[in-house]
């Protein structure tokens, strides 16, 4: 991240003073503050009370909130997603953890007709401040019922917004911001990088804007753009083309719908050339639509065709679990085919 | 006689292995013998996986331990190879006990060039076409609407075919099981749905789950019988599914059996050292005195036929032997290649795909596309 990013984003209230933590520290923190800021603040979902979740991003959060308003739900993602929609409307700051995006399918009625629509079709009387947390991506081996990237299916819904950050700091601020904007937002958290992906958060309170994309390093000859699971494969294509001379921009989008078209064209219109990568299919994948912006918008600037890395178009596969996730190889393989175009 | 909605569950060996009503005809000593070395084969079949894990030779793994008697009497209730089974995850103690050979349980844990389902789902998510045993998917009570729609088609057919479906207690939250039980309810489908009540859902016990007493007496509001049974009594479980699959065989239309069992060990291995964060010692200790294996060994030794240690152990060792020459042999078969990613996502391989499958045959062979 810029420093001038970082300005932007913060709030500065605090003292300067940060710590490195972890992606999934990251989400268990923002939950955490928010719960103790908020009275309205309320967590629900499969197994996140006592277990503290799956991945156990609540851990901890039941015994500290009580089981008021940290709590288990039965199994089921309607029953979890509409009561969250009923709540919201009762004027409650509900967050549901979806066990695994690959799981939205039973829940995903309630998403689109009731979270999606209440505030369009009821004028604007009732609204729907939720925000729905949920594991995506692949990389854990997990088959393609723990490993789908759905994001494509949300952002082509009119009244979400769709989030998936990729560093903690990202994650705690955009979390933040989602539990006190007034929408119903899809939080993805791509969990191959609960782990993995470390980095610092500021001590004080800050939120991180809903649509605003983040340049992690600026460049001059070729876009890379990318969000979630994808972002530290993108970093390392980076790096090993900067060590061959070439300078590339990378942007992480972090936010989806709505998306930082300002940002992304700004940089294509430097830079000449893009590559998006995501790891979701690639027919009705959602980097068609920055393909799109981009030709729409910086065209007379494009020096190669918009270069674009993606998932196939199959199922999820469990033994090729790797070959078929687009790794930094397959990046620059797209970065050197726009470079020589 | 059996009936449907008793307050509570059909028995007939209590805890301690002494018959609490007289044991129907058919369940002679050599019977017995033949339940107790599926049950006990099938526990052993679940120590050497949970091994394999360990090596890091299989990723994941969902005990059945201690539900063996609800699997192996569901089994041998049916007949297999002509009913169709729509299962879930943790199914592969029925699915041994209806003949699926270990190597091909094995070959899918392993996800070698001998899974039949080519390497596709996580581990423990097999499929048999031979067997009518259709393939599990992950997501919970998916499987009971086509099981519905299964039944229906065998109706309309004219077959004498039933469905099972089986799902777990947390399984019955989901809109799908309440669609799926609805259809199957207002068709007179041939459908037998099975709950294996093992009183958890990961970590959600099934009081937070459902706010009425037991499962079965959902059945009454979609309109077919509801039995409960002790899941851990294979005579009973016998005895129940027999009763209720003859019922829909006949044509009365679906039945639900609730089977009260208990999962001994851990959701899955993701969730290995989180038992402690939600269920107590003494609850397992108490199911644990409830073992079907024991009570049908207490049982024989009752009748005057115990299992001799030596029998026991050989059932063990022979178990053992024949799961490390599986995975020998299935390991041997070698791993799917990248070209299976793009097979069978389609009857017919699609342009997009071609194209898509050839960029990775270059990128794989290091050869340009
Ligand atoms: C639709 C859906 N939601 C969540 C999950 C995650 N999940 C996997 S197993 C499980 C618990 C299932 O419990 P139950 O149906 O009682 O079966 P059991 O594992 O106890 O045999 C959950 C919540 C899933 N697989 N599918």
């Amino acid at each position: 991240m810029t420093a001038t990013q970082e300005k932007r984003d913060t709030a500065e209230t605090g003292n300067g003073e940060t710590r490195t933590i972890n992606l999934i520290q990251a989400v268990t923190e923002a939950l955490a503050e928010e719960l103790e800021r908020d009275r309205r603040v309320v967590l629900f979902g499969e197994d996140v009370g006592a277990r503290g979740g799956v991945f156990m991003a609540t851990a901890g959060l039941q015994a500290r909130f009580g089981k008021e308003r940290v709590f288990d739900t039965p199994l089921s993602e309607a029953s979890i997603v509409g009561a969250a929609v009923g709540m919201a409307a009762r004027g409650l700051r509900p967050v549901a953890e979806i066990q695994f995006a690959d799981y939205m399918g039973p829940g995903f009625d309630q998403i689109i007709s009731q979270a999606a629509k209440l505030r369009y079709r009821s004028g604007g009387q009732f609204t729907c401040p939720l925000v729905i947390r949920t594991p995506s991506g692949g990389g854990v081996k997990g088959g393609h019922h723990h490993s789908q990237s759905p994001e494509s299916y949300y952002t082509h819904t009119p009244g979400l917004k769709v989030v998936m950050p990729s560093t903690p700091y990202d994650a705690k601020g955009l979390l933040k911001a989602a539990i006190r904007g007034d929408d119903p937002v899809i939080f993805f958290e791509p969990k191959r990088l609960y782990r993995a992906a470390k980095g610092e958060v500021p001590d004080h309170d800050y939120t991180v804007r809903i649509g605003e994309a983040a340049v992690r390093r600026e460049g001059t000859d070729l876009s890379l753009i990318g969000y979630g699971g994808v972002m530290p494969d993108v970093e390392r294509a980076a790096a090993a083309l900067a060590a061959e001379g070439v300078s590339a921009e990378v942007i992480d989008l972090r936010s989806l719908l709505p998306w930082d078209q300002g940002t992304v064209v700004r940089s294509v219109q430097k830079t000449g050339r893009a590559v998006l990568v995501s790891e979701a299919p690639r027919t009705s994948n959602f980097m068609g639509e920055v393909a799109y912006v981009i030709q729409e918008q910086a065209f007379d600037t494009l020096r190669a065709p918009v270069g674009q890395v993606a998932g196939f178009d199959t199922p999820y596969p469990y033994v090729q679990d790797k070959v078929y996730l687009p790794g930094p190889n397959r990046i620059l393989a797209a970065c050197v085919k726009a470079l020589n175009y | 006689m059996i009936h449907p909605h008793t307050p509570e569950p059909i028995q007939y060996i209590a805890e301690d292995g002494q018959p609490v009503q007289a044991l129907p005809e058919r369940f002679t000593p050599d019977l017995l013998r033949g339940l107790h070395h599926d049950m006990l084969r099938a526990r052993e079949f679940d120590r050497k996986l949970i091994t394999l894990l360990r090596q890091g030779r299989t990723t994941f793994y969902a005990q059945s331990s201690g539900m063996e008697a609800t699997q192996v009497g569901l089994a041998r209730s049916l007949q297999a190879g002509h009913d169709w089974v729509w299962p879930y995850y943790r199914d592969h103690t029925l699915a041994l006990s209806m003949g699926m050979p270990m190597f091909d349980l094995l070959s899918q844990c392993l996800g070698t060039n001998s899974d039949s389902c080519r390497g596709r789902q996580m581990p423990h998510h097999f499929a048999s076409a031979a067997l009518k045993f259709v393939s599990i998917s992950s997501s919970i009570a998916s499987q009971v609407p086509p099981a519905a729609g299964s039944a229906m088609a065998q109706k309309y057919l004219g077959s004498d075919e039933i469905t099972v479906c089986t799902f777990g207690d947390g399984a019955t939250s989901e809109g799908d099981w309440h669609a799926g039980m609805n259809m199957a309810g207002t068709a007179k489908a041939p459908c037998l749905f099975v709950c294996e009540n093992n009183q958890w859902a990961i970590s959600t016990g099934v009081q937070q789950q459902t706010a009425s007493e037991t499962i079965h007496v959902k059945a009454r509001a979609y309109g077919m019988p509801g039995y409960y049974v002790d899941g851990n009594d294979i005579v009973a479980v016998m005895e129940v599914c027999a009763h209720a699959a003859a019922g829909v065989r006949a044509g009365d239309g679906p039945a639900l059996v609730e089977c009260l069992t208990y999962r001994v060990g851990s959701h899955s291995n993701a969730d290995a050292d989180a038992e402690k964060q939600y269920r107590t010692r003494d609850e397992v200790n108490l199911w644990l005195a409830r073992d079907p294996i024991l009570r049908v060994e207490k049982l024989l030794e009752h009748l005057g036929h115990p299992v001799s240690t030596e029998e026991r152990s050989e059932i063990i060792t022979q178990t053992h032997r024949e799961v490390d020459q599986d995975v020998i042999r299935a390991e041997a078969s070698g791993q799917p290649d990248w070209r299976i990613m793009f097979e069978d996502v389609y009857a017919d391989l699609p342009s997009h795909l071609r194209e898509q499958a050839a960029a990775l045959r270059a990128e794989q062979e290091g050869v340009r596309a």
